[in-house]
Protein backbone atom coordinates (compact mmCIF):
# COMPACT_ATOMS: atom_id res chain seq x y z
CA UNK A 1 0.00 0.00 0.00
CA UNK A 2 2.62 2.42 0.63
CA UNK A 3 4.73 1.63 -2.37
CA UNK A 4 1.24 2.59 -3.94
CA UNK A 5 0.67 5.55 -2.86
CA UNK A 6 4.75 6.86 -3.33
CA UNK A 7 3.66 5.66 -7.14
CA UNK A 8 0.84 7.49 -7.57
CA UNK A 9 2.09 10.57 -8.14
CA UNK A 10 5.40 9.62 -10.16
CA UNK A 11 2.78 7.70 -12.44
CA UNK A 12 0.55 10.64 -12.60
CA UNK A 13 3.41 12.71 -13.64
CA UNK A 14 4.40 10.28 -16.23
CA UNK A 15 0.88 10.23 -17.84
CA UNK A 16 1.23 14.17 -17.57
CA UNK A 17 4.45 14.15 -19.68
CA UNK A 18 2.90 12.18 -21.70
CA UNK A 19 -0.21 13.83 -22.91
CA UNK A 20 1.91 17.07 -23.21
CA UNK A 21 2.00 18.33 -27.06
CA UNK A 22 5.33 17.84 -28.70
CA UNK A 23 4.16 20.43 -31.27
CA UNK A 24 3.04 23.71 -30.30
CA UNK A 25 -0.82 24.30 -30.79
CA UNK A 26 -2.20 27.10 -32.62
CA UNK A 27 -4.74 28.82 -30.32
CA UNK A 28 -6.25 30.74 -33.26
CA UNK A 29 -7.24 29.92 -36.73
CA UNK A 30 -6.65 32.03 -39.43
CA UNK A 31 -9.74 32.57 -41.80
CA UNK A 32 -7.11 31.99 -44.47
CA UNK A 33 -6.82 28.91 -45.15
CA UNK A 34 -4.31 29.42 -48.56
CA UNK A 35 -0.58 27.88 -47.34
CA UNK A 36 2.76 30.27 -46.55
CA UNK A 37 4.63 30.53 -49.44
CA UNK A 38 7.77 30.20 -47.44
CA UNK A 39 8.26 29.72 -43.24
CA UNK A 40 7.04 32.52 -41.56
CA UNK A 41 10.57 34.26 -39.89
CA UNK A 42 10.40 35.40 -36.15
CA UNK A 43 9.67 39.01 -35.90
CA UNK A 44 10.03 41.42 -33.05
CA UNK A 45 6.85 41.91 -31.23
CA UNK A 46 7.27 45.48 -30.35
CA UNK A 47 9.73 48.08 -31.22
CA UNK A 48 10.03 51.76 -30.24
CA UNK A 49 12.16 52.59 -33.55
CA UNK A 50 10.48 55.86 -35.75
CA UNK A 51 12.43 54.70 -38.73
CA UNK A 52 11.20 51.20 -39.04
CA UNK A 53 7.87 50.80 -36.80
CA UNK A 54 6.10 47.93 -35.76
CA UNK A 55 3.72 48.36 -38.60
CA UNK A 56 6.28 47.78 -40.79
CA UNK A 57 8.03 45.10 -38.91
CA UNK A 58 4.95 43.49 -39.22
CA UNK A 59 4.27 43.47 -43.17
CA UNK A 60 7.98 42.27 -43.56
CA UNK A 61 8.15 39.08 -46.05
CA UNK A 62 4.19 39.95 -47.55
CA UNK A 63 2.68 39.96 -50.97
CA UNK A 64 1.61 43.64 -50.19
CA UNK A 65 5.00 44.04 -48.70
CA UNK A 66 6.90 43.12 -52.32
CA UNK A 67 4.36 45.05 -53.98
CA UNK A 68 5.63 48.44 -52.50
CA UNK A 69 8.87 48.09 -53.03
CA UNK A 70 9.40 48.35 -56.96
CA UNK A 71 11.81 45.96 -58.72
CA UNK A 72 12.25 48.08 -62.08
CA UNK A 73 11.66 51.09 -63.54
CA UNK A 74 8.40 50.23 -64.84
CA UNK A 75 7.41 49.22 -61.40
CA UNK A 76 8.92 52.63 -59.99
CA UNK A 77 6.40 54.08 -62.25
CA UNK A 78 3.08 52.43 -62.01
CA UNK A 79 4.26 52.29 -58.37
CA UNK A 80 4.19 55.88 -58.15
CA UNK A 81 1.00 56.33 -59.90
CA UNK A 82 -0.62 54.34 -57.44
CA UNK A 83 0.53 56.57 -55.09
CA UNK A 84 -0.71 59.38 -56.80
CA UNK A 85 -4.38 57.56 -56.96
CA UNK A 86 -4.48 56.56 -53.55
CA UNK A 87 -3.80 59.76 -52.53
CA UNK A 88 -7.02 61.30 -54.71
CA UNK A 89 -8.98 58.94 -53.24
CA UNK A 90 -7.57 58.92 -49.35
CA UNK A 91 -8.14 62.88 -49.66
CA UNK A 92 -12.07 62.70 -50.44
CA UNK A 93 -13.67 59.63 -49.31
CA UNK A 94 -17.67 60.56 -50.03
CA UNK A 95 -19.10 58.15 -47.86
CA UNK A 96 -22.72 57.36 -48.60
CA UNK A 97 -24.40 57.61 -45.60
CA UNK A 98 -26.76 54.07 -44.31
CA UNK A 99 -28.17 55.56 -40.83
CA UNK A 100 -30.12 53.25 -40.04
CA UNK A 101 -30.68 53.17 -36.37
CA UNK A 102 -28.44 54.95 -33.58
CA UNK A 103 -25.25 55.03 -34.79
CA UNK A 104 -26.44 57.47 -37.34
CA UNK A 105 -26.40 60.51 -34.54
CA UNK A 106 -23.03 59.22 -33.90
CA UNK A 107 -22.26 59.70 -37.54
CA UNK A 108 -23.87 63.07 -37.87
CA UNK A 109 -21.55 64.28 -35.03
CA UNK A 110 -18.60 62.83 -37.15
CA UNK A 111 -19.93 65.80 -39.39
CA UNK A 112 -20.19 68.08 -37.11
CA UNK A 113 -18.20 71.20 -35.70
CA UNK A 114 -16.29 69.27 -32.84
CA UNK A 115 -14.77 66.36 -35.46
CA UNK A 116 -15.31 68.09 -38.28
CA UNK A 117 -14.98 65.29 -40.71
CA UNK A 118 -14.83 67.90 -43.94
CA UNK A 119 -11.16 68.51 -43.01
CA UNK A 120 -10.03 64.93 -43.95
CA UNK A 121 -12.49 65.68 -47.51
CA UNK A 122 -14.80 63.56 -45.99
CA UNK A 123 -18.35 64.61 -47.29
CA UNK A 124 -21.56 63.12 -47.10
CA UNK A 125 -23.02 62.40 -50.55
CA UNK A 126 -26.75 61.48 -50.50
CA UNK A 127 -26.52 59.40 -53.77
CA UNK A 128 -24.64 55.90 -53.78
CA UNK A 129 -23.87 56.59 -57.21
CA UNK A 130 -21.32 59.37 -56.50
CA UNK A 131 -20.13 58.15 -53.38
CA UNK A 132 -17.19 55.75 -52.48
CA UNK A 133 -17.83 54.77 -49.06
CA UNK A 134 -20.84 53.66 -47.47
CA UNK A 135 -21.35 53.86 -43.79
CA UNK A 136 -23.43 50.89 -42.48
CA UNK A 137 -24.67 52.60 -38.79
CA UNK A 138 -27.29 50.20 -37.53
CA UNK A 139 -29.11 47.79 -37.19
CA UNK A 140 -29.42 45.82 -40.62
CA UNK A 141 -33.49 44.45 -40.03
CA UNK A 142 -34.12 41.36 -42.86
CA UNK A 143 -36.20 44.12 -44.58
CA UNK A 144 -33.72 46.35 -45.16
CA UNK A 145 -31.43 44.07 -46.24
CA UNK A 146 -32.20 43.62 -49.77
CA UNK A 147 -32.47 47.82 -50.14
CA UNK A 148 -29.08 47.67 -48.66
CA UNK A 149 -27.59 45.53 -51.60
CA UNK A 150 -29.59 47.31 -54.06
CA UNK A 151 -27.86 50.99 -52.96
CA UNK A 152 -24.40 48.86 -52.43
CA UNK A 153 -24.70 47.47 -56.04
CA UNK A 154 -25.42 51.03 -57.12
CA UNK A 155 -22.28 52.45 -56.11
CA UNK A 156 -19.68 53.03 -58.64
CA UNK A 157 -16.26 51.16 -58.10
CA UNK A 158 -13.98 51.16 -56.30
CA UNK A 159 -15.81 51.06 -52.86
CA UNK A 160 -15.33 50.71 -49.46
CA UNK A 161 -17.84 49.32 -46.72
CA UNK A 162 -17.51 51.07 -43.25
CA UNK A 163 -19.74 48.83 -40.76
CA UNK A 164 -20.43 50.78 -37.58
CA UNK A 165 -21.77 49.77 -34.35
CA UNK A 166 -22.31 46.14 -32.81
CA UNK A 167 -25.42 45.68 -35.09
CA UNK A 168 -23.61 45.71 -38.40
CA UNK A 169 -20.63 44.25 -37.49
CA UNK A 170 -22.68 41.37 -36.38
CA UNK A 171 -26.66 41.40 -35.29
CA UNK A 172 -25.43 43.13 -31.69
CA UNK A 173 -27.85 43.46 -29.00
CA UNK A 174 -30.63 41.61 -31.84
CA UNK A 175 -28.07 39.02 -32.36
CA UNK A 176 -31.10 36.63 -31.66
CA UNK A 177 -34.12 38.21 -33.00
CA UNK A 178 -35.84 36.44 -35.71
CA UNK A 179 -36.10 39.82 -37.82
CA UNK A 180 -32.57 41.09 -38.01
CA UNK A 181 -29.37 40.20 -40.22
CA UNK A 182 -26.73 39.07 -37.92
CA UNK A 183 -24.00 41.58 -39.08
CA UNK A 184 -23.96 43.22 -42.38
CA UNK A 185 -21.13 41.27 -44.04
CA UNK A 186 -23.90 39.03 -44.73
CA UNK A 187 -24.98 40.90 -47.30
CA UNK A 188 -21.78 43.35 -48.70
CA UNK A 189 -18.00 42.71 -48.37
CA UNK A 190 -16.92 45.16 -45.69
CA UNK A 191 -13.17 46.80 -45.38
CA UNK A 192 -13.72 48.15 -42.02
CA UNK A 193 -15.40 47.39 -38.52
CA UNK A 194 -16.00 49.94 -36.58
CA UNK A 195 -17.15 48.49 -32.32
CA UNK A 196 -19.26 49.98 -30.02
CA UNK A 197 -22.38 50.03 -29.04
CA UNK A 198 -22.70 52.98 -30.34
CA UNK A 199 -19.31 54.16 -31.39
CA UNK A 200 -18.53 57.47 -30.33
CA UNK A 201 -18.04 60.07 -33.49
CA UNK A 202 -14.31 59.66 -32.33
CA UNK A 203 -14.07 55.92 -33.09
CA UNK A 204 -15.78 56.57 -36.28
CA UNK A 205 -13.10 59.39 -37.29
CA UNK A 206 -10.63 56.76 -36.07
CA UNK A 207 -12.24 54.35 -38.49
CA UNK A 208 -12.61 56.24 -41.25
CA UNK A 209 -8.32 56.81 -40.92
CA UNK A 210 -8.02 53.42 -41.05
CA UNK A 211 -9.64 52.95 -44.20
CA UNK A 212 -7.57 55.79 -45.43
CA UNK A 213 -3.87 53.53 -44.02
CA UNK A 214 -6.01 50.89 -46.45
CA UNK A 215 -6.93 53.23 -49.48
CA UNK A 216 -2.90 53.53 -49.31
CA UNK A 217 -2.08 50.14 -49.33
CA UNK A 218 -3.35 49.83 -53.19
CA UNK A 219 -0.39 48.88 -55.73
CA UNK A 220 -3.16 47.79 -58.14
CA UNK A 221 -1.39 49.01 -61.64
CA UNK A 222 1.72 46.80 -60.10
CA UNK A 223 -0.51 43.81 -59.46
CA UNK A 224 -1.57 44.42 -63.05
CA UNK A 225 2.07 44.32 -64.74
CA UNK A 226 3.54 41.54 -62.48
CA UNK A 227 0.84 39.15 -63.81
CA UNK B 1 -7.12 83.32 -29.92
CA UNK B 2 -6.25 82.47 -33.48
CA UNK B 3 -5.11 85.20 -35.30
CA UNK B 4 -2.32 86.24 -37.74
CA UNK B 5 0.04 88.32 -35.22
CA UNK B 6 -0.30 84.72 -33.24
CA UNK B 7 0.39 82.80 -36.03
CA UNK B 8 3.64 84.97 -37.33
CA UNK B 9 4.66 85.29 -33.45
CA UNK B 10 4.82 81.68 -33.12
CA UNK B 11 6.67 81.22 -36.50
CA UNK B 12 9.01 83.60 -35.23
CA UNK B 13 9.55 81.47 -31.75
CA UNK B 14 9.25 78.17 -33.40
CA UNK B 15 12.11 78.73 -36.54
CA UNK B 16 10.99 78.51 -40.28
CA UNK B 17 11.96 74.35 -40.15
CA UNK B 18 9.90 73.81 -37.01
CA UNK B 19 6.91 75.71 -39.01
CA UNK B 20 7.45 73.94 -41.83
CA UNK B 21 6.88 70.40 -40.70
CA UNK B 22 4.11 71.68 -38.26
CA UNK B 23 1.94 72.71 -41.59
CA UNK B 24 2.44 69.33 -42.59
CA UNK B 25 1.38 67.49 -39.29
CA UNK B 26 -0.55 69.62 -37.48
CA UNK B 27 -1.98 71.91 -39.43
CA UNK B 28 -1.34 75.13 -37.46
CA UNK B 29 1.95 76.88 -36.06
CA UNK B 30 2.16 75.85 -32.37
CA UNK B 31 4.66 77.26 -29.93
CA UNK B 32 4.71 75.65 -26.68
CA UNK B 33 7.15 73.93 -23.80
CA UNK B 34 8.27 70.71 -24.47
CA UNK B 35 6.90 68.66 -21.56
CA UNK B 36 8.61 65.37 -22.31
CA UNK B 37 9.53 62.88 -25.27
CA UNK B 38 8.58 59.00 -24.86
CA UNK B 39 9.98 55.72 -25.92
CA UNK B 40 8.97 55.84 -29.23
CA UNK B 41 10.25 59.18 -29.90
CA UNK B 42 6.67 61.18 -29.91
CA UNK B 43 7.06 64.88 -28.27
CA UNK B 44 4.92 66.27 -26.24
CA UNK B 45 3.90 70.12 -25.62
CA UNK B 46 1.96 72.14 -23.99
CA UNK B 47 1.33 76.03 -23.58
CA UNK B 48 -1.20 77.81 -20.92
CA UNK B 49 -1.35 81.06 -22.06
CA UNK B 50 -4.95 81.68 -23.38
CA UNK B 51 -3.06 84.37 -25.77
CA UNK B 52 -1.61 82.10 -27.89
CA UNK B 53 -3.81 78.59 -27.31
CA UNK B 54 -7.62 78.15 -26.86
CA UNK B 55 -8.39 76.46 -23.91
CA UNK B 56 -9.01 72.74 -25.21
CA UNK B 57 -6.04 73.05 -27.70
CA UNK B 58 -3.23 73.75 -24.93
CA UNK B 59 -1.69 69.96 -25.25
CA UNK B 60 -0.48 68.55 -28.16
CA UNK B 61 1.46 65.62 -29.54
CA UNK B 62 4.23 65.89 -32.47
CA UNK B 63 4.16 62.59 -34.02
CA UNK B 64 7.53 61.15 -34.67
CA UNK B 65 6.37 58.73 -37.44
CA UNK B 66 4.93 59.97 -40.97
CA UNK B 67 1.91 58.02 -40.90
CA UNK B 68 0.55 58.70 -37.35
CA UNK B 69 -2.47 57.90 -35.67
CA UNK B 70 -3.71 58.17 -32.04
CA UNK B 71 -2.57 54.68 -31.28
CA UNK B 72 1.21 55.40 -31.53
CA UNK B 73 0.81 57.80 -28.00
CA UNK B 74 1.82 55.00 -25.41
CA UNK B 75 -1.06 54.40 -22.28
CA UNK B 76 0.72 56.99 -19.78
CA UNK B 77 1.23 60.24 -22.11
CA UNK B 78 -2.65 59.46 -23.28
CA UNK B 79 -3.57 59.89 -19.57
CA UNK B 80 -1.81 63.45 -19.95
CA UNK B 81 -2.84 63.93 -23.21
CA UNK B 82 -6.44 63.75 -22.41
CA UNK B 83 -6.09 65.22 -18.88
CA UNK B 84 -7.13 62.19 -17.26
CA UNK B 85 -3.71 63.08 -15.06
CA UNK B 86 -2.68 66.72 -14.39
CA UNK B 87 1.12 66.46 -14.40
CA UNK B 88 3.14 63.90 -17.29
CA UNK B 89 3.98 61.07 -16.56
CA UNK B 90 7.98 62.09 -15.91
CA UNK B 91 6.68 63.87 -13.02
CA UNK B 92 3.93 61.96 -12.26
CA UNK B 93 4.75 60.50 -8.59
CA UNK B 94 2.03 57.72 -8.99
CA UNK B 95 2.59 57.42 -12.38
CA UNK B 96 6.54 56.06 -11.91
CA UNK B 97 6.07 53.97 -9.00
CA UNK B 98 3.33 52.46 -11.30
CA UNK B 99 4.93 49.67 -13.26
CA UNK B 100 3.98 46.48 -12.87
CA UNK B 101 5.52 43.44 -13.85
CA UNK B 102 3.06 42.07 -15.86
CA UNK B 103 2.58 45.16 -18.05
CA UNK B 104 3.57 44.10 -21.98
CA UNK B 105 5.11 46.72 -24.12
CA UNK B 106 3.14 49.34 -25.80
CA UNK B 107 2.74 48.64 -29.32
CA UNK B 108 0.29 50.35 -32.00
CA UNK B 109 -2.40 49.78 -33.90
CA UNK B 110 -1.79 46.76 -36.23
CA UNK B 111 -4.88 46.07 -37.68
CA UNK B 112 -4.66 45.30 -41.68
CA UNK B 113 -1.41 43.76 -41.26
CA UNK B 114 -0.09 40.82 -40.12
CA UNK B 115 0.27 41.63 -36.62
CA UNK B 116 -4.02 42.28 -36.86
CA UNK B 117 -5.47 40.81 -33.70
CA UNK B 118 -7.48 37.72 -34.38
CA UNK B 119 -9.57 36.04 -31.49
CA UNK B 120 -9.93 32.18 -30.49
CA UNK B 121 -11.57 31.13 -33.49
CA UNK B 122 -13.17 27.53 -33.74
CA UNK B 123 -15.24 28.58 -37.04
CA UNK B 124 -15.06 26.83 -40.06
CA UNK B 125 -13.25 29.70 -42.27
CA UNK B 126 -15.48 31.66 -44.28
CA UNK B 127 -12.68 32.28 -46.92
CA UNK B 128 -10.99 29.54 -48.71
CA UNK B 129 -8.47 28.62 -51.49
CA UNK B 130 -9.81 28.15 -54.72
CA UNK B 131 -8.74 24.44 -55.24
CA UNK B 132 -10.17 23.33 -58.55
CA UNK B 133 -11.87 19.93 -58.94
CA UNK B 134 -12.10 18.15 -62.05
CA UNK B 135 -15.62 16.10 -62.37
CA UNK B 136 -14.78 12.42 -63.50
CA UNK B 137 -16.04 12.46 -67.35
CA UNK B 138 -18.52 9.55 -68.30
Amino acid sequence: MSFGALRTPVFNAGRAATLRPVVPIHTSRSIHTSKFVRAPETILTSTTSAKEPITSLAIRGSNQHSLETPQNKAEYVLSTLDKLVNWARQGSIWPMTFGLACCAVEMMHMAAARYDQDRLGVVFRASPRQSDVMIVAGTLTNKMAPALRKVYDQMPEPRWVVSMGSCANGGGYYHYSYAVVRGCDRIVPVDIYVPGCPPTAEALLYGMLQLQRKMRKNRKSVLWYRK
Amino acid sequence: MVSLARYIRNIRKTGVKQWWHQMQYIGDAKAGTLVGTDQFGNRYFENLNPEDEVPGRHRWVDFAQHYNNATQVPAEWHSWLQHIRQPPPTEDEAMKNLSPSWRAPWVENLTGTRGAYRSYNTVVPKINAWEPRVAARE
